[in-house]
Order: C-alpha cells, then structure tokens, then sequence
C-alpha cells in the first residue's frame, strides 16, 4: 500500500479525490438521503406555526421552542427521560460487565458460543419481544402467578418503571458486553498477572490494572446504551402502559394525536440538544478520570 | 537470600506430560539458566514458581518455606516477562512503584526508592514516560527495575532478550549479569538461546521434553555433554555413532565408521557399550595429507573436502572421512582447502567426548 502511494503518488494531479475516498460515498449518501435530509426537514418544520387545517403554516417563528422551555411539564418528562436512560445504563453495566470479562478470557471455541447467547435478544423481532414480557410480567403473568401459588403478595412488574427497565436493559445489554469484551480482549492477560506478582490479590489487580484499561469499552458501551434508551419508544410504550411517559412517547403523541407538527419537532429538536450536551458533559468527565487513573 | 528449590516438579495438561519429575535447586545468590528448545516446558516451570500454574504433583521451597500452594501475590518472586508485561496505563515510575504500594510503603518511602532503582537501571528523568513512549531496552530496564525494586526472594526471568535486537540483546546480557551479581538476587532464567545461558549463568540446566538432560557449569555442558540430544543442542557438534572397544591410558578407543578414534568418556561407559562421539567443528584441523597414522594425543583421519562456505572471520567445510561421515570443521580465514582436495583431519582425543548412545 505504502509502496504504490509512494510511487504513484506524484503523477496523481494536485487537487483530484483519489480513489479510495470514493468508497464512502454510498454510504454517505444513505446518510445524507435518509438521516440527515430529515433531520433538517424536522428542524424547519419546528421553527413553523402551528395550524389547526394544515400540518403547518409557513411562517417562521420561535413560538414552539418558547412554550416547552417555560412547561415545567416538558422538564419533568425530560428528567424522567434521562433517569430511565441512566438507570438502564447502570443496571446493563453492572450486568454486563462481569458477562463481557468472562467472555473476552473464555477460548476461542467457546467464544462464538457464548457470542450467539449474548446477542440472541436482538434475534427477536421487537414487538414479539415485548409480548413475551408482558406474559411473564403483567398482573397475571406467569412470575406472579407463581408468587400467588406461593401464597406470596403479588408484584406490580408492569405499566411502571420497572417493567421498562427490565425490557430496555433486556434487549439493550448485548450492545454494552460486546463495547466491553472487546477492549477486555485487547488488555493482556499477562498485565493482570504481573500485577498479581507484584503482590496484588486478585481483585485488586483486577481494580488498578484491567478495570481502568477497559474503560475506552465501558464509556463506548454506556453511551450507546442510553442514547438507545432515551431514544426508544417501543418498549416503553408497551411495558409502560399509560403511567410512563418518555420524550418519544411525547413527541409521537402531540404529532398524531394534537396533530401539532410543529410543536412535536420542536420538542424532538430539544431534546436532541439536551442529550448531546449530557453526552459531551459525561465524555469530558470520563476522558479526565480516565487519563488520572 | 534464599534458595529456590524444585522437589519432583510435574504439570500435566490433559494427557501431554508438560513438565516430568523436575527436581533442581537454584542455590542462594546464583543464576541458573532453564535452557531448552521452546515447548521443553521451561516457562510452564517457570509459571509454577510464580504461582500463575499449578503443579500436577511436586513441591516448591523457597528458602526455607514451600510456597507451593501459594497465591502469585504471597511468593515473593521478581517477575520479568518477555514481552514485559508493563502497565500501559501506568508511567515508568508508577509501574516500578506498583509493587511497593501493594506491599503497603509510605508515599515518601516508595518515591525515594524507585528513584534509587530508575537511577540505577539508567532511566533517571524518564520517570514520567509511558512504557509506550520507550524503546524496547528500555522498557526491558523498566521491568527490571519494577521486579527488582520489591527485593523479591527469587528473580524470575521469562527469555527476557528474546524481543531486543542482536546489538543490545549482546548488552543486555553482560548488563543482567551484572544487576544480578550486584543484588546478589537468586534467579531462575528462562531461555532457548544457548550462547545467552552459557554467558550468564552460575549452572545451567538443560530441559528438553519436558524431562532434566544435564545440569552443570556452563562449561561442563559445553564440553562434558550426558546425552547426545545435549551435546546437538548446545553449540555446534559432530555426533559420530561408535562402539566402545578398549580403553589407552585415560582414553577410551572407539570404533567409528570413519575409523578407530581415541577420546575422553562418561565414566560410565565401559567396553562393548554403543556410544556417540561429539566432536566440535572448532576443535579440528585441516592439514595436507601426511601420516595416516594416529599420534599420542591427536586423532588423525583421512578426508575429501566435500564443501566450502566463507563465513567472514571462519570457513566451514564439510569433510567426507568415509563411512558416510561428512564431518563439519571451521577453519580460520585463510584456509587454503579447496573442494575435491585431499586433506588429513585431526583432533586431540581430549576434544573428542563419548558418551552411552540413549535417548532421554
């Protein structure tokens, strides 16, 4: 590679793209066709007037963004929002983490075994997914029937918090053990023993040398779990029943059951804001911690 | 300072003998080398001296405590690995430290002392470097110091030179040597390169298959091989089957297919037994054909050198001495022999070593 660049490169006329550089177009024009085109589509629409007979009026005003920033409505949703993302996160962390460790020291062979295992929740539609959540969660599902067969008290699992959770973290887990495990693969076994001969017991070898050098994973895995949570609307719907009400959930109901366009993509504009600044806020945290540790 | 000794050492891996009745002791302040071609098991031994395998059956005393079914964190051992193993998150100071806060030494304490061993290895002011900002003998002077620093009882040494290049592996050699002698640190070192272990070693110790050839002085295993595998691992060696046929003085009289040979033996071989006779390529010499004969002290055997290769400050030849004996001899520069010629080959019969022709 280095050899022809070398050679071919100065008969290559200043200014032209090579052609290695082509290789991201199809790509990029996916992006900008189906991502980025609505996106801006949805931002212009937000800064529209509201209208009872069309989607929208066409004229420009602020109006929308004004509104939901002084609803203290708006904020209570927000910060459920984003403790239903960080609570997900933290419960997929502390259950993937020793998941992902386990699977990154296991052998070869056993490996893609228990790779199939870890990611065998995406290998299910979402909704069948859901459904068969909420035959083992509701009220008369199969965990509480056992639990009255018991003579125990029955658990709301359902059309609460919990039941969210237990349906995010379920199908939002592999992305954080896959994050994990493949930096764990990365740090040499023989680190932890070093450390371990230097007079470190096991678990504190694990804590100074591959817990602080698996971070890069951790901080991959956590972002993308809760920008995957915050942003989820099927699950928390489902699950959530009427009592748990997410921005998506917001947003989808004042498009199709307002019909205020203008107001749901204001509302989706917003909070798109909100998460990149909480997310540049949390990398900037983490980026410190893990250069001092 | 302890010794180190290994008491019938075994570790089986499923069914593959790794390491076999390994009984060897590393006196106290010495450096024993664990030599061998790679799978003879060296490193998995050296693995159960610092806890990081444990052994099918054997025990393990360092000074006067079996550390056997102790935890790598409770034995006390130096480790330096091959690659190093530094902390790549960690500086140089804070990997060479590691040991000392684990052990629990005050701030100011563990500062002053992995200031004495930076500066002792060389690496003063370059503290606050990260191993990967350091070239590859530096960062070897790194795991020394961080092994070295916690005055551990025994140092461990996993072919250490096996990833610096030719120049400074030469260095390193003479420069471990002297660390060790001047810590007066019992060590056990692993390697595969013979000239590495006959240059650093108090004793060296041949393992091969997973089974102990030889231990002895580095000269004594150069010279005085037990088993023919020895002698063909160690150096480069003429291995000449024979049979023992009477003895002349102090030498034992061998017939080989190139002809009757006078040598220095094994003790234990005796008349009619098979042997091997090694001769090294270096001990030979080529001269025109004179008298056949053998003198006292000197082998003399007819030849036709059959090949000739220029190697700088030697030559190599390749002498057909009948029987189907190609002998391999070095020569200085300048020697004159040409393919096709005739020439006599001798050796003194203290340069030729039999010894009892059996494998193991």
């Amino acid at each position: 590679m280095s050899v022809a660049e070398a050679t071919v490169a100065p008969a290559r006329p200043a200014g032209r793209v090579s052609g290695r550089h082509l290789l991201i177009l199809p790509a990029l024009a996916v992006l900008v066709v189906f991502f980025v085109a609505p996106y801006l589509n949805l931002l212009l629409i937000s800064v529209m007037t509201p209208s009872p007979r069309a989607a929208y009026l066409r004229v420009l005003t602020l109006d929308n963004y004004a509104r939901l920033v002084r609803d203290p409505f708006t904020w209570s949703v927000v910060w459920h929002t984003m403790w239903l993302g960080m609570a997900t996160t933290a419960l997929s962390l502390v259950l993937a983490y020793p998941l992902a460790y386990h699977l990154a020291r296991s052998p070869r062979g056993a490996r893609g075994a228990l790779m199939v295992l870890v990611i065998s929740p995406l290998l299910v539609g979402v909704l069948i997914r859901t459904y068969g959540w909420m035959i083992l969660l509701q009220d008369t599902g199969l965990i509480n029937q056992l639990l009255r067969a018991l003579g125990l008290r029955t658990v709301p699992l359902m059309y609460n918090n919990l039941g969210v959770l237990i349906g995010l973290t379920h199908v939002f887990i592999p992305f954080m053990v896959l994050s994990i495990a493949g930096t764990i693969q990365g740090v040499d076994p023989e680190l932890e023993l070093a450390a371990r001969s230097l007079g470190a017991g096991a678990w504190r070898a694990f804590w100074r040398v591959t817990f602080p050098l698996s971070l890069p994973g951790v901080i991959a895995g956590t972002v993308l779990v809760f920008v995957l949570t915050v942003s989820s609307y099927v699950i928390p719907s489902l699950l959530g029943g009427f009592t748990v009400l997410t921005i998506p959930i917001l947003v989808v109901r004042t498009i199709t059951e307002l019909f205020n366009w203008p107001g749901g993509s204001a509302l989706a504009i917003l909070f798109f804001a909100i998460t990149l600044g909480a997310l540049w806020v949390y990398l900037r945290l983490a980026g410190r911690t893990g250069r001092t540790t | 300072m302890a010794s180190l000794r290994l008491q019938g050492l075994t570790k089986r891996f499923g069914d593959v003998v790794a390491v076999h009745e390994l009984t060897l002791e590393v006196p106290s302040g010495e450096l024993v080398a664990l030599l061998g071609p790679s799978g003879c098991g060296k490193t998995t031994t050296l693995r159960m001296v610092a806890g990081f395998d444990v052994p099918t059956r054997g025990r393990i005393v360092l000074g006067d405590r079996d550390i056997t079914a102790d935890p790598p964190e409770r034995r006390d051992c130096g480790m330096v690995f091959q690659h190093y193993a530094l902390f790549p998150h960690l500086t140089v100071e804070q990997n060479v430290a590691f040991g000392l806060e684990m052990r629990g030494l005050r701030r100011p304490d563990v500062e002053r002392r992995v200031g004495e061993i930076l500066e002792r290895v060389g690496l003063g002011g370059l503290g606050r470097r990260y191993p990967r900002q350091l070239s590859g003998g530096q960062q070897q002077r790194t795991a020394l110091a961080r092994a070295l620093v916690i005055s551990p009882r025994v140092l461990l040494l996993d072919e250490p030179l096996a990833n610096l290049d030719a120049k400074l592996r030469e260095e390193m050699r003479f420069y471990i040597r002297s660390l060790q002698r001047e810590f007066h640190i019992t060590t056990l070192y692993v390697t595969h390169d013979q000239a590495e272990a006959l240059v650093l070693a108090d004793r060296v110790a041949v393992l091969m298959n997973g089974r102990l050839q030889q231990v002895g002085a580095p000269e004594e295993i150069y010279h005085r091989p037990r088993t023919p595998a020895v002698a063909a691992f160690i150096g480069l060696t003429n291995l000449l089957p024979g049979r023992v046929t009477g003895r002349s003085g102090e030498r034992l009289v061998l017939e080989t297919p190139a002809g009757t040979v006078r040598a220095a033996g094994a003790p234990d071989l005796r008349e009619g037994m098979e042997a091997m006779l090694s001769v090294r390529p270096e001990h030979i010499e080529l001269d025109r054909p004179g008298e056949p004969a053998s003198r006292d002290g000197v082998n003399r055997l007819r030849g036709v050198v059959q090949e000739r290769t220029f190697l700088g400050s030697l030559i190599d030849f390749r002498v057909d001495v009948g029987g189907g004996v190609l002998l391999r001899v070095q020569g200085r520069g300048g020697a004159p022999q040409r393919v096709g010629e005739q020439v006599s080959v001798s050796f003194d019969t203290t340069a030729a070593w039999a010894l009892p022709r059996r494998e193991g």
